[in-house]
């Protein structure tokens, strides 16, 4: 069974699988060597993202402003407003109205600051704080006959909180008991940037392994399996990549050397000042550098 | 092959035998055993708790490149509200999570979905919401004025559930699935912020496991109430709506079985990796 994903019609289903399976194969051929049909395929998904944006921010802008018994299309011409607002947006691209792009962008930027502001305080600080101060260490809540025991997971809360806000701590010099914190606040960064890492290997292999399912798993009416596709498709790869491999290399860009200074302009001869001063070292000439090295990624 | 140079590999051999390996479990499950971690216990346990006819708002704020860890979490947790009798209010803040969310009201709630029963009243999609963050502000201040038609083009004052949710104080549950911003940390400060705190508006959320860390923070203090991590969670949460709705299948027994066995050998290269390196520093080489 094609699982269903998004508006396809049943009618578009198998060509959707097939289309599916190549594009997959293509864009993992990346991790091989990027080839004609990595790049394709990376420039069709840039290509559809912006579409739909685009489509998108138009559906929404016009059931947001235009239709609807209390918008434009109902004779509330305040919506107007807005939308002429948002349209200045595209004075970006005009150099001598450039300065009304930013009259939009002002206005977002302060919405967005007054309501960060309101929002973050509250949530990410007021109620943190709130929190860590709360924890418990002793009494029943704290829970010291379980393992693990979630009085010594708050001591390490606690710890954790004041050795890290030390670490980013910079009047003085971090040195003594200073020291000491904040090397183990530096101890406690590394190990979230560790959690978040080990997060990311496992997100990433969550989506390979949905890719894998969806080759293996995928299949029309009992005579389609999607991983049939999957030799023709990695054939299609080596093919482009053996044909981008047979074609004549261009030449390497020639590499940049100082030019020499015009011969119809000589420099022009020092005054007489000017000869009985030492010349600085700021004066000397500049010498040609030669071109650097370019470094191989391989 | 020393392991000095088993440490410079070249990494498309280990493309390859990771390939392998992870195909294994999937062509034929090892059904490793799952146990069920607190945070996706959580979730499960204070859905259960709520009354028949409790509204719950189901945002589906993900693009089809987190569909793999989003999708199932968010489906498992629409069919046990549906089950449990609770009214969903779905929609989306991302423009590209309203496709999606569809996809996943016809699977949960019927291929004919808008026309089914209970439309209006116990189950409205209002597809996406623009604005972000202005957007959710004004979805929780007033849900009409920040959608004033359903995905389907009616008028949200015809549709009886809307009549019942009109801010955010007749929210019962936010059931936050999302991959990024606008996500969750909008959620908590434009929505519960604003609107009386975690017990006004509890939040339970299924986030990509790459975002999960940063969440964590907010679990602690009780500002989400569970988090479903990733694959995993989805596992988990589909496990025990299986297993008190045999009819809900569990799917993921497969991809949690993968996963470990791609860990597993992530966790072995890191090691070999790390053995090779000391062994080429000891030896006096550069060690990279």
């Amino acid at each position: 069974m094609i699982p269903p994903v998004g508006q396809i019609p049943p009618e578009f289903s198998l060509l959707a699988a097939i289309f599916g399976v190549f594009i997959t194969i293509f864009i993992y051929s990346f991790l091989w060597k990027e080839n004609p049909l990595s790049r394709a395929v990376e420039h069709l998904f840039i290509g559809l993202a912006a579409v739909f944006t685009l489509a998108s921010m138009y559906e929404a802008a016009a059931s947001t402003a235009y239709w609807g018994t209390e918008k434009i299309s109902g004779g509330n011409l305040l919506w107007i407003i807005p939308i002429l607002i948002s349209l200045m947006y595209f004075f970006f691209f005009s150099k001598k109205y450039f300065y009304l792009y930013r009259y939009p962008v002002a206005i977002v930027a302060g919405i967005m600051a007054g309501m960060m502001i309101c929002g973050m305080v509250q949530s990410n600080f007021l109620a943190q704080i709130q929190a860590t101060v709360k924890l418990p260490l002793i009494g029943a809540e704290a829970k010291w006959d379980t393992w693990p025991p979630t009085g010594l997971n708050n001591i390490i809360i606690i710890i954790g909180v004041i050795t890290v806000l030390t670490f980013f701590f910079f009047t003085w010099e971090h040195k003594g008991p200073l020291g000491v914190s904040t090397k183990i606040g530096r101890y406690f960064l590394m190990a979230t940037f560790g959690a978040a890492y080990g997060s990311t290997v496992m997100a990433r292999m969550s989506l390979f392994i949905g890719r894998l399912r969806f080759l293996y798993e995928t299949s029309y009416e009992d005579w389609f399996w999607a991983w049939y596709l999957i030799p023709i498709a990695v054939l299609c790869i080596i093919i482009v990549a053996l044909w981008e491999r047979s074609r004549p290399k261009p030449p390497p860009p020639a590499p940049v050397t100082a030019k020499p200074a015009p011969a119809e302009a000589p420099p022009p001869k020092p005054t007489e000042e000017e000869t009985a001063k030492p010349a600085s070292p700021a004066a000397k000439p500049a010498a040609a550098k030669p071109a650097r090295k370019r470094k191989s990624n391989g | 092959m020393s392991l000095s140079k088993i440490a410079q590999i070249d990494r498309r051999y280990l493309y390859v035998v990771l390939f392998i390996l992870v195909s294994i479990p999937l062509l034929s499950p090892l059904k490793l055993p799952l146990p069920i971690s607190a945070q996706t216990r959580r979730v499960y346990d204070f859905t259960n708790a709520l009354p028949a006819g409790s509204i719950v708002i189901e945002s589906f704020d993900f693009s089809p490149a987190s569909i793999t860890e989003n999708k199932p979490q968010a489906k498992a947790h629409i069919f046990h509200a549906k089950e449990l009798g609770l009214k969903v209010v779905a929609l989306a803040f991302w423009s590209t999570g309203a496709t999606i969310g569809e996809s996943i009201m016809k699977e949960v709630y019927g291929s004919d979905f808008p026309n089914v029963a209970g439309y209006g009243t116990n189950v409205v999609y209002l597809g996406y919401v623009a604005g972000n963050e202005v957007g959710m502000q004004t979805f929780g201040d007033d849900t009409s004025t920040a959608k004033s038609v359903d995905h389907y083009g009616t008028d949200v004052s015809t549709l009886p559930l809307m009549q019942q949710c009109e801010d955010a104080a007749d929210f019962d549950l936010w059931a936050e699935w999302t991959a990024g911003d606008p996500g969750i940390n909008q959620v908590i400060q434009f929505v519960q912020g604003r609107h009386g705190g975690p017990s006004a508006v509890p939040i339970v959320s299924g986030a990509t496991a790459v975002s999960v860390p940063g969440m964590m923070p907010y679990y602690n203090t009780g500002q989400i109430i569970g988090i479903l991590n990733g694959l995993a969670g989805a596992g988990e949460y589909e496990y025990l709506v299986n297993v008190a709705y045999p009819v809900y299948p569990y799917t993921q027994g497969p991809s949690l079985d993968a996963q470990s066995v791609g860990h597993l050998l992530i966790i072995a290269f890191v090691i070999i990796g790390n053995i090779g390196y000391v062994i080429s520093k000891y030896r006096g080489g550069k060690g990279s």
